[in-house]
């Protein structure tokens, strides 16, 4: 057959029940070509890749391999085809090593025993002709996230493929590894591969790829080269309206010392080093300060030492003059900490709860809500709850009694919001407070922190997005393997900049 | 009709009520195999229990007989339902029984004490075995039913081991109370005439009490609204500066209360004697997993339930024992226990229907809407495709 | 000191078989809580076929059908498990749980049953097979050697072979560490779970038929299995789910097991003084001691317990 495309999808549609996540969609994808598919979050970008590797069958429309209509009913039909995919969360098998992580699912074998040294001479062979620097042996838990990557790369050079999905490859990657990895792409390209390649990054996007199609909740919005077009034109594909990035705000005046911490480390879960190392630095009355940095330098640890959720391996942590180091949770949260934090399903919400029952989750406990005898005071609980919603403007079906479960991600995080801001603290954690929240829900995110540090509150923000920490902070403090190894003016630097600390390649000493 | 479905009360009622139709099929589907003859009237006579007799003063008698046992059942459904709420499954709860039989029994037949010292004592011992499987649990990670299976045949062993010397001389059971300490013997309050049985005890009121105060402790308190969050999200829970550890140790004791509250409801009455050569762990805390599962792990259907379990228990022996054995009351409670493995799975499939006709529903209102409005051409695709199904 | 080390060995073997079990379950990400009752159920089809065999059939033949019997009555029987946990989500405890009771329930229905057709006033749940278990029994002196010691090496060696050497092996780890992952690359997870829940019940029931071959030449079936499935789960978590450490758990706690049979003709434990009972409970006492040690830094498969779901992510 001699279609250009590699790869077609027509006119698909998806459902899940109450929404659907893929309405009426064309993708074509050339041979040989980079084809970046940009949305926002939730803009169907995920279920449509999951459509096309088997993972879920589309209600409608159909897919077509050099212009022939094939069925991928699962990821074998897809494997079968050529068409591999890096997941945006890894499919590693942690405990398993790099080598058998790549040949899962297609071991060679002979009298079904296992002959790894023919498949480990054909895993070198690819990883040097590519460039993809692995140690075979080595067990996918011990090794960097780069290299984790590297082997989902391989995995599907491994399996011939033609066609590779890269699901959101960069957000996990640093400056220079994403430089890395966007050589890679264009190496791969260039021997004939088919490269789709899913990100909401406008830059990555217009220094990588050829075409981009956009899709914006659920729906296909066109696809354009991007040699002729700009990055204003796309972001204004993706949201619909063109959106003004900068978060407006007023100079800060820090006051008093809200927030100190002294050398403090944390150890790791996973491995025998520590996570956070001798960290030290303070935060004020009526600043934001950020933590930036690579996902996975510590940033985790940090808050739950701040918060309590791990101990600290030494340090201290004084909060408005009062020694927190040991104190616990509780203690921390009724001295005027609060905490929004980084994983709303995990640690921020009771979703077989009612909304009522989450607006209250840190302070049920107080005369307001329990009496003395400990029962649960049921109408200042609803009345609480209802002037939240109210306030914030979260959004649910019933209302008070409606289960978290059911409840948007946005909203979820707009009642998690509502309960920590509520609560007045001195110092508020914001950890990755815009996770996963489409452009309207993230202004409003960073109206609310803005509108916190002007009414004199301490905000520790840590986040992975580089528009936000270049936008929302006062100061920003870079960790790169567990340490502050910068503190930048937000005002005064650049992205560059700021991605060379986050590498490790450039550092200070920085001292509170 | 679509509203009473809805409802998670309803949606447990119906589960419960097919988990027990089905078991029974299959039970009796099991006994059509071991012997067609009789199948039938072995199932009516497990189902009738103490129907099954004509004569009114033994039928009431023997209800009382199966309220008495309902009694501690209850219990130990009580002890496996308010673990499950914090995220615990109290296989452990067995033992814990047994560690309240024994307490309350040697507390009676060594020391001669009154009712009430007695209880709290079997109180007491069983909530320290809880306490054990609580504590290796928050603090060495000890997976909660491997721990607490083991606690089962030490708590077993133990007993025997402490209650030999109070044995009869003639066989391996106990002395009766009733001879050698009737003040330990929990008082009848009346009910022993109602009933027409000196067994019935203030235990059956008693335990129906504790169910109720379990369900206000669990949804009306701050102490239940933690076990709860605890429960369904122990990262959340810890976030919100619960104390895990303590919750789940203190969970763990007032389970094992519960269960050893019930070892002594059972003992105290002198109904039954302990055998002190049992190599098995008795059913009744076993069965306490059915009666929760059953009791859509809710406290009150717990109540229903458990007397439903003990019920099928004591119309076992009523079969025609030349075809079967009493055994096939155990066969379709532990039928039952299997079932209710599905009930997430059904409930889910319920919900799943209903969101589907909602939706179907949502979607003729908005095409009827449409029709009558005639919209513009280029609305009619998308909106017409959310609807269908 | 012969007869422990025979009880100890026979013991073991039980344990081992039974452990290993649990750990192919276990690694396809199904936890097997119904080792229990799967192993009276296989010691039924064992007791069966050594009931229904004439006492002159040639050893071999009685050997190697008893435990072709035990196997096909344990896989069956898991299967309940298999169904219940994959296919429908079910919460494993609750079904494992279930499978124990209802285990020894069944088996007390249908072996009195059997007994009762035969001779109306026979109403116990007994089998017998006195003549039968010579077969699986052979002395070498005072020894008694019996053939399940070697069964258990030999499927020892095997079950290493194939989680660590083989396809099957690593594509059944991986769904009880990363499912998601196995699916990705087009394992079907399903198929490996259901695998693995198989192969637990056809070692549970070789243990089940083990177990009532060690020692006794009848069996009660209203007893069970006295907690050794639930041993054999200490054992595994002992064993951090790794055959070789398994077996040397196994042979740690078969040593414990095996005193209680024994202690009477070592001079010094009689002389000790202390009741059966405590021998008896004593198993269950080091098991949990162990248990509160090594439970900490578990290395459990990950996604255990965890039902797959496709639409999961």
């Amino acid at each position: 057959m001699d279609s250009p495309y590699a790869i077609e999808m027509l006119h698909i549609t998806k459902r899940f029940p109450g929404i659907i996540a893929n309405d009426n969609i064309t993708l074509q994808l050339k041979k040989g070509e980079i084809h970046a598919l940009l949305g926002e979050n939730g803009a169907g970008k995920s279920t449509l890749m999951s459509v096309l590797f088997g993972l879920y069958q589309a209600e409608e429309g159909i897919i077509k391999k050099d212009g022939v209509e094939v069925q991928i009913k699962d990821p074998n039909d897809a494997n079968r085809l050529g068409i591999g995919m890096v997941h945006q969360h890894f499919k590693l098998v942690e405990c398993f090593s790099v080598l058998d992580n790549i040949i899962l699912g297609v071991e060679p074998t002979k009298n079904g025993f296992l002959q790894k040294k023919e498949a480990r001479e054909k895993v070198m062979a690819l990883s040097d002709k590519y460039g993809l620097s692995v140690n075979p042996d080595a067990i996918i838990e011990d090794i960097t996230v780069g290299m984790q990557q590297r082997t989902e790369i391989l995995k599907m050079l491994y399996r011939d493929n033609e066609i590779l999905i890269f699901d959101e490859p960069t957000s996990v990657l640093t400056p220079q590894e994403i430089d890395e990895l966007m050589q890679i792409m264009k190496n791969l390209a260039a021997e004939g591969k088919s490269i789709l390649f899913i990100s909401h990054k406008l830059a990555e996007i217009m220094a990588v790829a050829d075409r981009c199609s956009v899709l914006r909740k659920g729906k296909y919005i066109g696809t354009v080269e991007t040699r002729n077009t700009t990055m204003e034109q796309l972001s204004a594909m993706m949201v619909g309206r063109n959106v003004n990035f900068h978060v407006e705000k007023q100079p800060c005046h820090p006051g008093e010392v809200i927030l100190d911490v002294k050398n403090m480390s944390v150890a790791s879960k996973v491995h025998k080093k520590d996570a956070v190392k001798d960290v030290s630095f303070q935060v004020r009355a009526g600043e934001i300060v950020c933590i930036a940095g690579i996902d996975g330098n510590g940033q985790t640890e940090l808050v739950y030492g701040l918060s309590g959720l791990e101990p600290l391996k030494s340090g201290s942590i004084t909060l408005k003059g009062q020694d927190i180091t040991k104190a616990s949770i509780r203690k921390r949260s009724t001295s005027g900490m609060s905490h929004i934090p980084e994983d709303r399903h995990k640690h921020g919400l009771v979703l077989d709860y009612p909304l009522e029952y989450n607006m209250i989750l840190q302070r049920y406990f107080e005369p307001e809500f329990t009496d003395k005898m400990g029962f649960l005071k049921r109408k200042p609980i609803r009345e609480y709850a209802e002037r939240l919603i109210a306030e914030y403007d979260v959004r649910s079906g019933q209302g008070p009694v409606t289960p978290a479960r059911s409840m948007s991600g946005g909203n979820q995080q707009k009642a998690i919001i509502a309960r920590e801001i509520d609560k007045n603290p001195d110092l508020l954690l914001a950890v990755q407070p815009t996770r996963g929240l489409d452009v309207g829900a993230i202004e409003s995110v960073h109206k609310q922190l803005v509108a916190q540090r002007d009414a004199g509150k301490a905000v520790l923000l840590v986040s992975l997005e580089l528009d936000e920490v270049m936008d929302v902070p006062d100061r920003i403090l870079v960790m790169y393997e567990g340490e502050i190894v910068g503190e930048l003016d937000p005002k005064k630097t650049t992205q560059e900049e700021l991605g060379l600390y986050m590498a490790g390649a450039k550092r200070d000493e920085v001292k509170a | 009709m679509k509203k009473i479905l809805k409802n998670d009360a309803v949606q447990s009622l119906i589960a419960s009520l097919l988990c027990i139709i089905l078991g029974l099929l299959i039970g009796y589907i099991v006994l059509l195999f071991i012997n067609p003859a009789g199948a039938w009237d072995a199932i009516l006579a497990v189902l009738k229990n103490f129907l099954k007799t004509a004569n009114h003063a033994r039928r009431v008698k023997l209800l009382g007989a199966t309220l008495v046992r309902t009694a501690p059942l209850l219990m130990c459904g009580l002890s496996v339902l308010f673990a499950y709420k914090v995220g615990l499954f109290n296989i452990g709860v067995a033992g814990q029984y047994v560690a309240g039989v024994c307490a309350s029994l040697y507390a009676a037949l060594a020391w001669h004490w009154g009712w009430l010292p007695c209880v709290l004592f079997a109180i007491v011992a069983a909530a320290a075995l809880g306490a054990i499987v609580g504590v290796l649990k928050a603090y060495c990670n000890v997976n909660e039913v491997i721990s607490g299976i083991m606690l089962n045949w030490i708590s077993l062993y133990s007993t025997n081991m402490i209650l030999s010397k109070y044995k009869e001389e003639a066989s391996h059971y106990t002395l009766y109370l009733s001879k050698a300490s009737p003040k330990s013997i929990l008082p009848g309050a009346g009910l022993d005439k109602l009933l027409g049985y000196d067994k019935v005890t203030i235990a059956i009121p008693l335990a129906v009490v504790i169910a109720i105060v379990v369900y206000i402790v669990l949804n009306r308190t701050k102490f239940g609204y933690e076990l709860r969050a605890t429960g369904n999200n122990k990262n959340a829970a810890k976030y919100a500066g619960m104390a895990e550890k303590r919750n789940i140790i203190l969970t763990l004791v007032i389970a094992g209360g519960l269960a050893g509250l019930g070892g002594a409801m059972l003992y105290l009455t002198d109904i039954e004697r302990w055998s002190v050569t049992q190599t098995s762990v008795p059913g009744m805390g076993f069965n306490g997993i059915a009666a929760t599962f059953l009791g859509g792990l809710n406290p009150i259907g717990t109540i229903f339930s458990s007397f439903f379990i003990q019920h099928i228990t004591d119309g076992g022996p009523n079969v025609d024992t030349t075809y079967y054995c009493a055994q096939i009351s155990d066969l379709i409670s532990s039928i039952i226990i299997y079932l209710c493995g599905f009930v997430l799975f059904l409930k889910t499939a319920i919900n799943r229907g209903l969101a589907r006709s909602d939706e179907r529903q949502a979607a003729k209102e908005k095409e009827a809407a449409q029709a009558a409005q005639a919209p513009k051409p280029e609305d009619v695709p998308a909106t017409e495709k959310g609807g269908e199904k | 000191m012969l007869l422990l080390l025979q009880y100890t060995l026979i013991f073991a073997s039980i344990l081992l078989l039974v452990a290993l079990g649990g750990c192919f379950s276990e690694h396809s990400g199904v936890i097997n809580l119904g080792l229990e009752g799967i192993m009276v159920i296989g010691a039924l089809g064992g007791a069966l076929m050594m009931r229904a065999l004439p006492a002159t059939t040639p050893a071999i033949v009685i050997v190697l059908l008893t435990l072709l019997a035990a196997i096909v009555f344990g896989v069956a029987y898991s299967a309940l498990l298999a169904v219940a946990s994959i296919n429908f989500k079910a919460d494993q405890t609750i079904v494992g749980t279930a499978l124990n009771l209802l285990g020894t329930a069944g088996a007390t229905v249908l072996v009195k049953a059997i007994n009762t057709a035969a001779n109306p006033n026979d109403h116990s749940a007994t089998i017998q097979y006195i003549e039968q278990k010579k077969a699986f029994i052979h002395y070498f002196g005072s020894f008694e050697f019996n053939w399940f010691m070697v069964i258990s090496l030999v499927i020892l060696a095997l079950a290493w072979m194939v989680l660590y050497r083989t396809k099957f092996g690593l594509r059944l780890m991986a769904c009880g560490e990363h499912p998601q992952a196995a699916a990705s690359v087009g394992i079907s997870v399903f198929k490996m779970r259901w695998s693995g829940v198989l192969i637990s019940g056809m070692l549970g029931g070789l243990g089940g038929i083990c177990y009532i071959l060690a020692g006794v030449s009848q069996w009660q079936f209203e007893y069970g299995v006295a907690g050794f499935g639930f041993l054999s789960l200490a054992v595994m978590i002992f064993g951090q789910w790794k055959p070789t450490r398994i077996a040397l758990a196994a042979l740690l706690f078969g040593f414990f097991r095996a005193l209680s049979n024994v202690y009477n003709g070592i001079d010094i434990l009689a002389a000790l003084n202390i009741p059966s009972t405590v021998y008896n409970m004593l198993p269950y006492i080091v098991s949990l001691i162990v248990l509160a040690l090594t439970s900490k830094k578990s290395r459990a498969p990950k996604a255990e317990g965890i039902p797959y779901d496709k639409g999961m992510r």
